[in-house]
């Protein structure tokens, strides 16, 4: 539970992240004229959509993993006790990029415009240009739609929590992952629909930083994770044999 | 927006094909070639009536949202997280389903449902068919599972595979849409509409209603809709759809301008000097629309094969199932046809040669090269041998005056006289003529009834006597007698590689004979050779085909670096010409400009009119280069061969892909999402591939080095002329007829 908790909050500091892009997105919807309930019912289907993405990427993945750990144990039938360490290894090649993309991301927090068109330059305009037309759309569908094409949106916090339900090498954890850290970014998401434009810039300044070393800690932790476990299973061992 | 011209997709702007269809958008019937085009115009135009614009990405984010809910509960069934205790959620988890794919299957199905029924009942099997009797299959079979028979279920396959070909199709029309981006200002001249100013009041009216004489307004960034003179207002003006040129040019009252150029940044009134749909704009944009419209052998046979696919398929999937049901379960054996159904799909096979096209099209044309068909841009792509006229071709087509013999005459009236009968024409030589009777102040004599005599010089009548000029061939052909002594002089003249022309008039007292005779020079131009070389290095044989004598020609030939020459041919001896060297050659391209010229033109395999064309020319040129633009023509055939091997790159994937995939499927090694999934990749691929033509390089005006050593090699008198010409064509590289302002199509 402590796994989903630390996901849940890893989607809640990188919401901050999500003020720029989109919490744009999520000013622009904006309000609806029939009143206040009918805008929260509005936000809540443009998050639903994209809480939908992130957990079909997340159960793809994590399906996507198990399909590979079933290949893998399929040649361990033939006895080979390599198995294990491959999929220790993947488990941690995935993290290691997991945690790259968060590094990569939390430096971005600091201002590291460069990195950006790394990351976002992958059909990001083509969506963006998209949405942009379903924004003045009416009913429920529109705001609904809108969600699950931002969820699409080349994010590289979503990259890398994709990697880690990739390493869960199931198909619910997977999906579990990817729903912790989309519920994460639900306060932000929703606080922003309503009073996005009241945070004063200065606060807000405040918040990415805050947010920004927060993901940097858990991309080093991710990271760490992907290389350290071995190391420190072998310092294990020869403290076995010492 | 008025309608797009027939036959074009609204939105693409490509040929509408097999899958054309109408629909009506903000109230307007509109042509699409596709459904995803169809969509992806109301969400560009939409602006008015924002829920009928943005209802396909609603559509598809809706139907998202319920494919990507069954993918996922699906892919928690197959990983087997509703085992053991959670067992009794399963029909619970089944009907969720159910609830999930009938909305999702009746909001994406609805437009292949829709296809596939209009085009039923044009009596045609339309692609679409496949998808709908694949998914519908899916989605029945597992509907009745979850009510009646139980066992597995197909609603991922059913809402997957119609998601990802709305998808794919979305995407295709977004890559037609960009890849005739270069064509949407060349084709938007009929749909203009312009601002007539009538007293007081200022009215919107499409441009075919405005006539000579009436007042425009043109506001900044907005486009000029008809040629005219600015009455009122000073501005900048791009002239780039005409010319090809991107550059700004100052415009003041007084000064004239052209239909098609955007006025960048003064607010302009103008009064129109023709009515609209006579502008050069115009005139372009029907030229181009009709390149489009036609489709090149490659393209028909293409959708001929793709049109005999679709039954072909459908027996392909019922010989799968009968084959597997008698091994397999018959949900599996479904499966396999289903696989098979949707993997044949040849939406790629279509969008093989028309993006391509107008890709290739609409780059050339930005250049200022029109084309006229895209069969000219594929003939040209594999002509081997390309013939070339001399004047105005290869030379400068300003040829001077540089000597004169009479017989009994004296220079004054001769000049006059000639001067008089060449006043009307176009050739190459009147202008030099025109200018010497200037230079001496000379008044050329009032001529009646000129006719031309294609390939041999003019006739006319002053007087009520017959005048004529032209060669020794004319003189004999008018039974007029040539006096030893002008044969003789000309005969030196001819060695020495200049054109002689004869003139000869008859007159109350005698019968008409030939009286004078003056020789021309012409200046090679200064990048003939670098572009010889340059087609040289494709692979081009080069050679010279021209009326003029031999002497003149092999001195240019010799300038130019031609090996190959045939002089003194009469039009129709060009065409015989060209006929020798079909056999050895294959397609073969002439290039020219004269009146001489058009039957060579037409002949050839594909007519290439360079710059100060005249109107017969145009008409028959397969491809219209501009203006001092023989440069472009290396650059051009590279373009027209970079689109062919690109169509048939494109035919070969999209073909052996299919067939490979379609093996696959009926060994049921494919299952449906994959091969939906590819399917619809294989169409992006095809448009992905087509649009790398984008990324090739522009023209690239020969060197000024290459330039220079050509000028060096000409013995020509003006190495100054030479140089000065090169510089201007450097600075400026793409012109469209700017100095002989002349442009008709």
């Amino acid at each position: 539970m402590g796994y989903y908790a630390l996901l849940f909050i890893a989607g809640l500091a990188g919401s901050f992240h999500c003020i720029g892009m989109c919490g744009g997105f999520a000013c622009a919807l904006g309000g609806d004229p029939r009143g206040r309930s009918a805008t929260a019912v509005r936000h809540a289907l443009y998050n639903t959509g994209r809480l939908t993405t992130y957990c079909f990427l997340g159960g793809l993945a994590g399906g996507l993993g198990a399909a590979i750990y079933t290949c893998l144990g399929m040649r361990s039938q033939l006895g080979a006790p390599i198995v294990s360490e491959s999929l220790v290894a993947l488990q941690r090649g995935l993290a290691v990029i997991a945690g790259l993309l968060m590094i990569i991301m939390a430096l971005q927090f600091f201002g590291l415009r460069g990195l950006r068109r790394v990351t976002t330059g992958f059909g990001g305009s083509t969506l963006a240009t998209a949405l942009r037309s379903l924004l003045g759309t009416r009913g429920h569908a529109a705001p609904l739609a809108f969600g699950v094409v931002n969820g699409f949106l080349p994010c590289p916090l979503v990259y890398a929590m994709v990697a880690q339900a990739a390493s869960t090498f199931d198909v619910l954890s997977g999906c579990l992952t990817m729903a912790a850290f989309g519920l994460g970014t639900f306060p932000t998401m929703l606080l922003m629909g309503g009073l996005g434009r009241l945070l004063a810039p200065g606060w807000r300044q405040h918040g990415v930083r805050l947010a920004g070393s927060f993901i940097l800690a858990l991309g080093l932790v991710t990271l760490g994770r992907g290389i350290v476990p071995m190391t420190a299973h072998g310092l294990h061992h020869v403290w076995h044999f010492a | 927006m008025t309608p797009a011209p027939d036959g074009l997709c609204r939105h693409c702007l490509l040929p509408l094909g097999r899958r054309g269809f109408v629909r009506t958008v903000n109230g307007e019937s509109c042509q699409f070639c596709c459904y995803g085009c169809c969509i992806a115009h109301q969400v560009k135009s939409g602006s008015g009536d924002a829920s009928e614009a943005a209802w396909f990405l609603v559509r598809l984010g809706a139907g998202g949202f319920l494919s990507m809910n069954i993918m996922l509960f699906s892919l928690l069934v197959y990983s087997g997280a509703f085992t053991g205790a959670d067992r009794q959620v399963l029909p619970t988890i089944q009907l969720l389903l159910w609830g999930l794919a009938t909305p999702a299957v009746l909001i994406l199905g609805e437009p292949f449902l829709r296809e596939t029924w209009s085009q039923a009942l044009r009596g045609r099997l339309s692609s679409s068919a496949l998808i709908v009797l694949g998914s519908l299959a899916a989605y029945l079979y597992s509907t009745l599972a979850v009510f009646r028979l139980g066992g597995h279920l197909y609603f991922d396959t059913a809402a997957m595979v119609l998601m990802l070909f709305t998808l794919g199709r979305y995407l295709e029309a977004a890559g037609r849409a960009r890849a005739s981006r270069d064509l949407a200002p060349l084709l938007a001249a009929e749909s203009e509409s312009a601002t007539v100013v009538e007293g007081v009041e200022e009215h919107r009216r499409p441009v075919r209603e405005v006539r000579a004489g009436m007042l425009i307004r043109v506001r900044p960034g907005e486009r000029i809709p008809v040629d005219g003179l600015i009455v009122e207002g000073c501005s900048h003006t791009d002239d780039s759809v005409i010319s090809g040129e991107s550059r700004q040019i100052a415009k003041t009252i007084g000064g004239s301008v052209l239909a098609g150029s955007i006025n960048l940044d003064g607010p302009l009134l103008i009064r129109s000097s023709g009515s609209g749909d006579e502008s050069r704009w115009a005139q372009i944009c029907r030229s181009v629309r009709d390149a489009l419209r036609q489709s090149s052998r490659t393209q028909r046979i293409a959708d001929r094969v793709a049109g005999a696919f679709v039954p072909l398929v459908l027996a392909l999937a019922g010989l799968t199932l009968a084959y597997w049901a008698q091994r397999l379960p018959l949900d599996q054996a479904m499966l396999a046809a289903l696989s098979v159904l949707v993997v044949a799909c040849p939406c790629a096979v279509g969008l093989a040669a028309p993006m391509a096209h107008s890709l290739g099209i609409g780059q050339l044309a930005r250049h200022g090269c029109l084309v006229r068909s895209p069969g000219a841009l594929e003939a040209l792509a594999v002509t081997r041998l390309i013939a070339f006229d001399k004047t105005g071709t290869l030379t400068l087509g300003r040829p001077h005056l540089v000597d004169l013999a009479g017989d009994g005459v004296g220079e004054d009236e001769m000049l006059a006289r000639l001067a008089g009968l060449e006043r009307y024409s176009e050739h190459g030589l009147a202008r030099a003529i025109a200018l010497a009777a200037r230079a001496r102040g000379l008044e050329p004599i009032a001529t009646e009834e000129v006719r031309v005599v294609p390939g041999r010089g003019l006739r006319g009548v002053v007087d009520g006597e017959l005048v004529a000029a032209g060669t020794a061939a004319l003189m004999h052909e008018l039974g007029w007698q040539l006096p030893p002594a002008l044969v003789e002089r000309a005969d030196v003249m001819a060695a020495s590689g200049h054109s002689v022309v004869f003139i000869g008039w008859s007159d109350k007292a005698c019968a008409g004979r030939a009286r004078a005779l003056l020789s021309f020079d012409d200046t090679p131009l200064p990048e003939a050779r670098a572009t010889i070389d340059a087609l040289r290095a494709l692979g081009v044989r080069v050679m010279l085909l021209t009326g003029d004598h031999g002497g003149a020609a092999a001195r240019l030939a010799a300038t130019v670096g031609v090996e190959d020459w045939q002089a003194g041919l009469a039009p129709d001896a060009k065409r015989i010409a060209l006929d020798q060297c079909r056999p050895r050659h294959g397609a073969v391209a002439m290039v020219g400009d004269g009146l001489n010229d058009g039957p060579g033109l037409a002949w050839a395999d594909v007519g290439i009119a360079v710059g100060s064309a005249t109107d017969l020319a145009r008409e028959t040129a397969d491809l219209v280069l501009p203006a001092d633009g023989l440069w472009l023509l290396p650059w051009v055939v590279g373009r027209a061969r970079a689109v062919r091997s690109t169509i048939l790159a494109n035919l070969a994937w999209a073909f052996g892909y299919n067939l490979i995939a379609l093996t696959c499927a009926m060994l049921g090694l494919l299952q449906p999402i994959l091969a939906a999934a590819v399917m619809a990749g294989s169409s992006v691929l095809v448009v992905l591939n087509s649009l790398r033509l984008e990324r090739l390089p522009g023209p690239v005006y020969p060197s000024a080095l290459q330039v220079a050593a050509a000028a060096r090699a000409t013995s020509e008198p003006q190495p100054r002329e030479h140089a000065e010409r090169a510089r201007q064509r450097v600075e400026t590289p793409r012109t469209w007829g700017e100095s002989s302002g002349e442009l008709r199509l």
